[in-house]
């Protein structure tokens, strides 16, 4: 019925091109997760924030238009000469290694600090309202995380991304083929790795951290990446049907070209309410939309310039 | 017609029944968006006990849930997580400092009589004991439950630095080089309580055999003391425990998770019977909060299992304010320009989809309520996102049914072709996001969590609103013969020049 449909565009034609671009971009993410490695002051391979430390996290507001600027060193100075309660047979932490910084123009502080108890960080705030008061009670935000709830919670966030790789891989196998699944997951790998190096380089130039949000934005790019791909494999597999005489490299190109409107549509309606986020979101969103945003494009070119092209490759027997 | 009127009626009161459950039961905010306060609590294994398991953990939680409730934190939840984790929630409250020390500490109350023979080196580590403690509470700011006007307690002489150095040699403490006064005097309460407790029988009475405690200001000084009913046996047992030492100048040791909070001596005149009465009161010299801590630990019974604080997280109200307003502008604005797009790219069927999506988040947000699903800002992240997979879902459709168009089906032939062609590849990217959220929901932790209900409960409704509501919407529209032109669909230019007349009419 369907006479054999020329695509007005062969992606076929610009695979190599296609393929530079993404490895390239592979390379530099590498590179940004290696530096990061090596750097004495992260030595990992993104810049792990409170979630994965462990540690206690205080930010207070204060209440005052204008505010006398503070340094972060003056904090820090007040904090060392303070006495902080302890629990009996306990030291009381040291906090010489905290670190502080200023936002807003002196209007609110951040400090990052050991794990403290409850009525250590209360101590803790009673002193920085002494100092630096008065405070808004409302704006106050206290995060304590032990040591080993960090490490729990990086484990459950690698197994869970692990457990839905392979989930999703014996999926595609059952109603694809495994080939179809190892390039689905290579696209996915990719599109994880080049956020992942985003974020490295951030936190080598920005000194941005990665926390338990970043996580559930890389397992979210997984499972969009593979979303997309999915959805230009179906066309592979319902030409097999009509087109089944044609080239491999040929059923790719007029599934891809088919398929292109509607993957750069939906590219396009789920990166705006992202980027709608990114720029009015609150600032707790923030980073979390950049990672999304940029998983998703990336995702999205991938299943249209890499999963496809590569298809025919591996696919020879 | 009739299976289509039928999808109508369906979806009509779902509509009504979602507005309805929205506007009686409203949506659970998270602790990140309201404000308060969130503590985690790990349950250790002491003793014999090497792992702890879901009754010991029951066990545990019910103790805590007494002594929260003696709090008065409304609306407070504590849930098990894992095998050995405790969360506790306490929304509003800013200041979680007490519930932490009221929540952290074991609470095994005993009652213990002094050795014989041992009253001289006992009078000498009380006397250290007394002074020490009073230089630490010159230190220490008043609490403010306590009466500023009451008169002082009466003043143990005063410590000097010479004496102080004195009494930690006398103790053989070593002292650590630079070590504060106030580390000094720690050092030394810590020892002198270690060698009172030596000098201390066996526990004879136990929190168990409590029957009620409460708290009263004392009737000298300012301090606070908390007083205590004993149960029949308890009350027998005290007056046993009484009688041996009355008259003796041996002291009745009331120890608290292995400290010495209080030791008293008892008068000559209850050598024959004792302590009767069932009732007695610690006077530790009790600030006013520290009575009321302990009125709540003893009420609630002291823990099977020692639990350690491992996470505090406080949000105050305006944060979460902020970040709620705008998130929901965020959201708010991303959809209605998606719904924009919709309309000016695939006109009639686009107008249709955002009717559909627009139910899909009415409905999202019901099951939210109905759950009920705790909003937190992952969770909003994950709706977001949910809804960028359903409009994918539409997006399928509509290209399939245009390119049947661009192939020269008729309309109505178009639509259902659509519909069952895009199927395929809606299904298979749903249940790859679905096998995603299974992982995350039962690998990850409580945020990650939060992420994945809303996105599993995002994809399931996608896949009932893009197969159903939009296919009943568009179908019942098109049997209207008016709506019933393929230019409603895509742009003249794109449709093939041949079978004009039956396309229009919408027949096959």
């Amino acid at each position: 019925m369907t006479p054999v449909p020329s695509p007005r565009f062969r992606i076929s034609r610009h695979r190599r091109l296609a393929w530079l671009g993404s490895a390239l971009a592979c390379g530099l993410s590498l590179l940004g997760l290696a530096l990061c490695w090596l750097n004495p002051a992260i030595h990992a391979p993104l810049r792990p924030g409170l979630d994965f430390t462990g540690g206690t996290q205080v930010q207070v507001e204060r209440d005052c238009a204008p505010c006398k600027a503070v340094t972060a060193t003056e904090i820090r100075q007040g904090l060392t000469s303070l006495n902080l309660p302890s629990a009996e047979g306990e030291r009381a932490p040291n906090l010489s290694s905290a670190s502080v910084q200023v936002l807003d123009g002196g209007r609110s502080l951040l400090l990052r600090l050991p794990a403290l108890g409850a009525d250590q960080s209360t101590a803790l705030i009673d002193d920085l309202a002494a100092r630096f008061g008065p405070l808004i009670k409302s704006g106050t935000s206290v995060n304590t995380i032990g040591p080993t709830l960090g490490s729990r919670l990086l484990q459950g966030s690698l197994l869970s991304l692990l457990v839905s790789f392979v989930g999703i891989s014996v999926y595609i196998s059952f109603s694809y083929s495994g080939i179809f699944a190892v390039l689905a997951l290579l696209c996915l790998a990719h599109d994880v790795l080049i956020t992942c190096g985003l974020f490295a380089w951030l936190g080598l130039l920005q000194g941005i951290e990665v926390d338990s949000l970043f996580a559930v934005s890389l397992i979210t790019i997984a499972g969009y990446s593979v979303n997309d791909t999915v959805v230009v494999y179906d066309r592979i597999r319902e030409q097999r049907r009509t087109l089944g005489e044609l080239p491999l490299i040929d059923q790719v190109d007029v599934a891809v070209d088919a398929t292109l409107t509607r993957s750069l549509y939906t590219s396009f309606t789920t990166l705006l309410p992202l980027v709608a986020l990114i720029f009015f979101g609150g600032s707790t969103l923030f980073w979390f939309a950049v990672a999304l945003t940029l998983g998703i494009a990336v995702g999205s070119w991938s299943s249209i310039g890499l999963a496809p092209t590569l298809l025919p490759v591996f696919a020879k027997r | 017609m009739g299976r289509q009127q039928g999808w109508f009626a369906l979806i009509l009161a779902l509509t009504i029944a979602s507005a309805a459950l929205l506007a009686n039961y409203g949506l659970q905010l998270g602790l990140d968006l309201r404000g308060g306060s969130q503590l985690t609590l790990q349950v250790m294994p002491a003793g014999a006990i090497t792992r702890v398991d879901t009754e010991q953990l029951e066990a545990v939680k019910e103790v805590l849930e007494r002594r929260i409730n003696g709090l008065g934190v409304a609306e407070s939840t504590l849930q098990s997580v894992g095998n050995d984790q405790l969360v506790l929630q306490l929304p509003g409250e800013q200041d979680p400092s007490q519930a932490a020390r009221v929540l952290g500490s074991t609470a095994l109350l005993d009652f213990r009589a002094q050795k014989p023979g041992t009253e001289e080196e006992m009078r000498g580590l009380l006397g250290l004991k007394r002074q020490a403690e009073s230089v630490l509470r010159a230190k220490r700011p008043p609490s403010p439950g306590d009466d500023p006007t009451a008169p002082p307690p009466p003043e143990a002489p005063p410590l000097s630095q010479q004496d102080l150095s004195r009494a930690l040699t006398s103790l053989g403490i070593e002292v650590p080089a630079g070590s504060s006064e106030v580390d000094q005097i720690e050092l030394l309460l810590r020892e002198t309580n270690r060698r009172i407790l030596s000098l201390y029988g066996p526990a004879l009475i136990t929190g168990k055999d409590l029957t009620s405690a409460g708290r009263q200001q004392q009737a000298t000084g300012s301090g606070w003391e908390v007083t205590l009913g004993f149960n029949r046996e308890g009350g027998e047992k005290f007056a046993a425990l009484t009688q041996s030492i009355a008259g003796t100048g041996r002291v009745l040791g009331i120890v608290l998770d292995g400290r010495s909070i209080s030791e008293a001596s008892v008068g000559e005149q209850f050598k024959v019977a004792g302590i009767t009465g069932g009732s007695a009161s610690i006077s530790g010299n009790f600030s006013a909060e520290e009575a009321r801590d302990l009125e709540v630990q003893l009420r609630g019974g002291s823990l099977p299992l020692p639990v350690k604080i491992v996470e505090v997280r406080t949000v105050g109200p305006s944060l979460g304010a902020e970040n709620i307003r705008s998130s929901l502008v965020a959201g708010l604005s991303g959809l209605v320009l998606v719904a924009v797009f919709m309309a000016v790219v695939y006109r009639l069927p686009g107008i249709v989809a955002v009717v559909a999506l627009s139910l899909y988040a009415l409905f999202n947000l019901a099951i939210y309520a109905l759950i009920p699903v705790t909003l937190t800002l992952p969770g909003i992240a994950g709706f977001i996102l949910s809804v960028g997979i359903a409009v994918d879902a539409n997006v399928l459709i509509f290209e399939r049914i245009k390119e049947e168009l661009r192939g020269g089906n008729t309309l109505i032939r178009s639509i259902d072709t659509g519909f069952s062609l895009a199927f395929s590849s809606i299904f298979d990217g749903h249940a790859t996001g679905l096998i995603s959220c299974g992982a995350l929901f039962f690998l990850g932790t409580g945020l990650v969590k939060g992420f994945a209900v809303t996105l599993a409960i995002g994809l399931l409704l996608s896949l009932f609103t893009a197969l159903t509501c939009t296919r009943t919407l568009l179908r019942l529209l098109m049997s209207y013969p008016a709506l019933r032109r393929p230019t409603y669909f895509l742009p003249a230019r794109q449709l093939p020049p041949a079978k004009p007349a039956a396309a229009q009419a919408g027949l096959a």
